[in-house]
């Protein structure tokens, strides 16, 4: 998969002549974020034989409650967010009590959130934008003043890379490698991480002094897949969420707490579309019924895309970071060479099937 | 002789149907005992009353002596009951390792997974059940049957199980599978460990068992020694439901 984001890459660039420049790189990493930060959470929940469709509406009426508390409400903006994830983790228990518990389909039970919590962001504010203010919050969203600059860029990258060193080096004891194997892993973790620091550095706004730097929805992005991935592979819940995947019979009766283990897991994914929601609202400076329409689909292909089997019990986090990379810079791609959103929408809906078809074959 | 695991008068009925019927047995440290009946004869019911995955309706059953009530699957297991079941229970995305250690899995002291302990516990267990068994770190999906079945056997191993229950531990298994698993079955018995096997291979039946007990319409034929019966013997209490003549 990391061939075709490559591929679609070159071929807008050669379509368009503007596509692989630091301007475009920076927004599209930007513009996905909000799609990847929900989408490592699907990617469990796909693993664990589970679905949520809701995620999108979720997200439309966490968003739009942070920012009614703030701006019709007056709340401070800390207690508004905290509010909003409140809502988001109620929301998460309810719906993984009605599948886990009582046993209700989670396709049926996140359809019915789906309509009902698009309903309940239209009521919020009766339809009305909710306008945010707060500085710090709108630099959660990227853009102008929501990025690192070109010190803290570099200064990240570096301890991310020690960070991954680190980790790729204590992993040793358990699973010992190859050498030049894991020599060419580290190497491409450092290309990859300092890559992406110089192009974002080099993106330079009109009358600005020096580079922006890694925009902050990319940053939270990031932390959130290392976060998760780390999780999945290194802790029991994760452990006990492939197991259920795989065979939930096996799981039952190997005595994992099955049910917890889904409330959880719903818990989990509530917080990360509270987190994404906030990413969300800083971009539009505005809490508004209608953000996160649709989301639930591209969230999805981003994971099925990215190589998370809907059968369960397969796929990485990481993996949704391809997925969601492919999804937004198709959609980018179409825009700069002048698609109208119909054959967007056309060419978007076959990519995930083609996605799908390819992930066939090459697993035969 | 004091009975490691005694079940009396076992009762679980499934709306009308009396699935299990007043069912006494007992099973002997170090035995083999085979439980024989057709599909739907009440075997695997019991089976699963034992490993604390289905309630009794009626009746009791007794480990060293001591009445237990299993709530479920971990409560028996926890007692030293184990089962391996008939589709095995593996999760086949999962590798040998980590479905040995499912459920019960080692932590480090940050209370993360510690791959390292478990791997170097693992190692040496499924080299002695199975010293070509190397591909322990591969899902257990690509694994051969004899394979899958070691990793279930190991499984029950690793937590010093006193009684086990295998369920068909032979169906779609290959001659020199099928050999190496009576082996492994012949050990566990030689080291204490009381085994219920349910089977419906009668070869299995006499290389293995010292007794055994045929169920039909979830009441009990008979039991009987394995020595002391033929053949035919056998498949007269399963089909005609009649009791041995001895």
């Amino acid at each position: 998969m990391a061939a075709v984001l490559v591929a679609i890459a070159i071929g807008f660039h050669a379509l368009t002549g503007s596509f692989l420049t630091a301007e475009n790189l920076y927004n599209i990493a930007q513009q996905t974020a909000v799609v990847g930060i929900v989408a490592g959470g699907m990617a469990l929940i796909i693993v664990a034989r589970q679905i949520d469709l809701a995620v999108g509406s979720l997200l439309g009426a966490v968003g739009v409650l942070m920012a009614w508390l703030q701006y019709t409400q007056g709340w401070p903006v800390l207690a508004a967010l905290l509010a909003g994830l409140g809502f988001a983790l109620v929301v998460g228990l309810f719906q993984g009590w009605l599948s886990a518990v009582v046993g209700i389909p989670s396709f049926v039970v996140t359809l019915g959130g789906l309509v009902s919590l698009r309903g309940a962001a239209f009521l919020v504010a009766d339809g009305k934008t909710q306008p945010v203010t707060e500085p710090w919050l709108l630099a959660l969203g990227g853009g102008l003043d929501g990025s690192l600059g070109e010190r803290g860029s570099w200064l990240l990258g570096a301890g991310l890379v020690a960070l991954l060193w680190g980790w790729q080096f204590a992993q040793r004891r358990a699973r010992p490698g190859r050498r030049g194997q894991e020599l060419l892993q580290a190497g491409l973790v450092a290309l990859a991480v300092f890559g992406s620091v110089a192009v974002f550095n080099a993106y330079r706004l009109e009358g600005q002094a020096e580079g922006q730097g890694l925009p902050l929805p990319l940053v939270i992005w990031v932390a959130v897949v290392l976060l998760l991935g780390f999780v999945a592979r290194h802790t029991r819940f994760g452990r006990y969420v492939y197991a259920i995947g795989g065979n939930p019979d096996a799981a039952r009766l190997a005595g994992i707490p099955v049910r917890r283990v889904m409330i959880q897991l719903n818990l989990l994914l509530a917080a990360l579309v509270a987190l994404a929601a906030v990413v969300a609202m800083a971009r539009l400076n505005a809490g508004t019924n209608s953000m996160g329409t649709g989301m639930e689909l591209t969230v999805i292909a981003a994971a099925v895309i990215g190589g998370v089997s809907l059968a369960g019990g397969s796929g990485s986090v990481g993996g949704t970071v391809l997925g969601a990379l492919i999804i937004q810079s198709i959609d980018s791609g179409l825009l700069l060479t002048d698609v109208g959103i119909g054959w967007r929408m056309v060419v978007l809906g076959q990519v995930l099937v083609a996605a799908v078809v390819f992930d066939r074959m090459v697993q035969k | 002789m004091s009975a490691l695991l005694e079940v009396r008068e076992a009762r679980k009925s499934f709306g009308g149907v009396h699935a299990v019927d007043g069912v006494s047995l007992s099973l002997a440290s170090g035995e083999v005992l085979a439980v024989l009946g057709h599909n739907g004869a009440g075997k695997s019911t019991l089976m699963q009353m034992i490993a604390g995955a289905l309630p009794f309706d009626g009746g009791e059953l007794l480990l060293n002596g001591q009445p237990m009530k299993f709530a479920s699957p971990a409560d028996s297991r926890a007692a030293g009951i184990e089962t391996i079941h008939q589709k095995l229970a593996l999760a086949d995305n999962l590798d040998a390792v980590a479905n040995l250690f499912l459920g019960r899995e080692l932590r480090t002291r940050f209370g993360l997974l510690d791959e390292a302990a478990m791997r170097a516990a693992a190692l040496p267990l499924f080299a002695r059940l199975n010293p070509n068994f190397k591909n322990i770190a591969e899902p257990v999906m690509s694994l051969s049957g004899g394979q899958r079945q070691v990793v279930a056997i190991a499984r029950a191993l690793q937590f010093q199980a006193r009684v086990l229950i295998m369920d068909e531990p032979c169906a779609a298994l290959g001659p020199a599978e099928t050999a190496m698993v009576h082996d492994l079955i012949r050990r566990l018995s030689a080291e204490g460990v009381g085994i219920l096997l349910v089977t419906h291979d009668m070869p299995d039946v006499f290389a293995l068992s010292q007794r055994l007990a045929v169920m039909k319409n979830g009441r009990l034929v008979g039991v009987c020694r394995t020595a002391d019966v033929s053949e035919d013997e056998v498949l007269a209490m399963i089909i005609a439901g009649k009791p041995p003549a001895v």
